[in-house]
């Protein structure tokens, strides 16, 4: 997302503007947007269709209450957004964790194996979902591990540090050579597919 | 602060990993408008949204529908505080214990020179009104509170219930809890006869429907009628409306005007 400073009507920044003064529209707008994006996280996540929606509507809701505090120097919408659909989703997890153990499949389980969901737009979503499987395996193991934790599962760096009995700066590193490659080969990907 | 440490930090954060501490001296940069932190950052939360994007999916009409009939209904909600409490406002000074005293007192001495009964009345009517009024107000808010706050539970779900050919153009919806009931809406549906209503019934799989209340509509089809949750068993998964006798019957009798299933 580039220009949040000139928002145009439907910008993302700008819908988040108007939902912070209870524009409805922009609500919805911004909702047809995003909501997919999000729910495919929390799915990937929750790995329980019921759960997941119920999450959707609360991160939503979030949105519609908070849209006042969204600081744009702070990260794009978008990231906003992903961020609070991953703490919910994890939230979730660990509560129904508590409650059911085997209700939940492992995380490792859920990133190992490729969800068979349906998408809106099943050819591109297949294409892309190639991509960034392919990406994330050609990471080397370690790396790709403090990822996963992080973005999966809502480990902490020192959280992971402990996890996997490494030093904190280690983890660090791991996780920006991670993003960095992960980066780099989506966009070698990106433009092979060009 | 070298810039390696600024990119390691962006891709925590990025990831949402950061500790506490290393957040706060992230955001401080960001907030200072740091170029490199702001680019570093715009950066991993692309190739983040990437790896999110890589399983979506469009969600189910309902979860929408749900988030704008939440959005509707707290509007609404703050419409009737709103309206509370200005009437609170413009009746608080003659409701007020002071008030009533003075008045009372007014009343007597008026009543000593042989007026006070006609003007108490006045007073006292105008009082017994405003009580009414109040509690009118307060009851409407509490139905407001109680919607809005079934409406906040994700474990909310809304049902469409369609016309069948008795109303082909009638419409409903539920909004259902499984463990504080719901709330149906219609639209469309024919004014009922003389001495018949609509009966609203929860149906459970193969089970028996069971009866959830009777209601009428306006001229124009609207009706609503708050539904009781259904103690035992799985919980409905289909509401029917049909026409029955005014005072409602155990089992349906008459025509399905609307079905809906959860």
């Amino acid at each position: 997302m580039q220009g949040v400073d000139v928002p145009l009507s439907d910008a993302p920044a700008s819908l988040l503007a108007r939902i912070a003064q209870g524009d409805r529209d922009a609500f919805s707008r911004f909702y047809d947007a995003f909501a997919g994006l999000a729910l495919g996280l929390i799915r990937r996540i929750l790995r329980d269709p019921g759960a997941a929606e119920e999450v959707l509507q609360e991160v939503f809701w979030q949105i519609w209450q908070e849209a006042p505090r969204y600081d744009p120097l702070r990260g794009s919408p978008e990231a906003w957004l992903v961020m609070r659909a991953k703490t919910r989703a994890i939230d979730r997890l660990r509560a129904m964790r508590r409650r059911e153990k085997t209700f939940v499949a492992s995380v490792d389980e859920a990133v190992a194996s490729a969800p068979d969901l349906p998408t809106e737009n099943p050819g591109v979503a297949a294409e892309r979902r190639g991509l960034v499987r392919s990406a994330l395996d050609g990471l080397p193991e370690a790396q790709r591990r403090v990822v996963e934790l992080a973005f999966f599962e809502g480990l902490s760096q020192s959280e992971i540090a402990r996890r996997l009995g490494e030093p904190l700066g280690t983890v660090k590193t791991r996780a920006r050579l991670g993003l960095e490659r992960l980066r780099n080969a989506m966009r070698r990907e990106g433009e092979r597919q060009e | 602060m070298n810039r390696d440490e600024i990119v390691e930090l962006a891709a925590g954060y990025a990831l949402g990993a950061l500790d506490a501490e290393d957040r706060a001296r992230f955001e401080a940069l960001l907030d200072a408008g740091d170029v490199e932190a702001r680019a570093a950052l715009r950066d991993f939360e692309a190739t983040v949204r990437d790896v999110a994007a890589e399983t979506a999916e469009a969600p189910p009409p309902a979860v929408k529908a749900a988030l704008m009939a939440r959005i509707d209904a707290e509007h609404r909600a703050r419409g009737a505080v709103t309206r509370l409490q200005s009437t609170l406002r413009t009746t608080a000074p003659r409701r007020s214990p002071r008030t009533i005293v003075l008045v009372g007192a007014m009343a007597a001495g008026i009543a000593a020179i042989a007026v006070g009964l006609v003007v108490s009345t006045v007073y006292d009517r105008r009082i017994d009104q405003l009580g009414r009024q109040q509690m009118q107000l307060q009851q409407e808010l509490t139905r407001q509170q109680e919607l809005v706050t079934i409406l906040q539970d994700p474990a909310t779900r809304v049902v469409a219930l369609a016309g069948l050919p008795a109303a082909p153009d009638a419409r409903g919806r539920m909004l259902w809890h499984a463990k504080v009931g719901g709330l149906l809406v219609t639209q469309g549906l024919p004014p009922a006869p003389e001495g018949k209503a609509y009966e609203l019934w929860a149906i459970s799989g193969k089970a028996a429907p069971v009866p959830a209340g009777v209601f009428t509509v306006d001229a124009r089809g609207v009706g609503s009628i708050r539904v009781a949750p259904v103690e035992g068993g799985a919980g409905p998964d289909t509401f029917a409306v049909t026409l029955e006798p005014a005072g409602g019957v155990p089992a349906p009798t008459g025509s399905m005007y609307l079905v809906g299933k959860l």
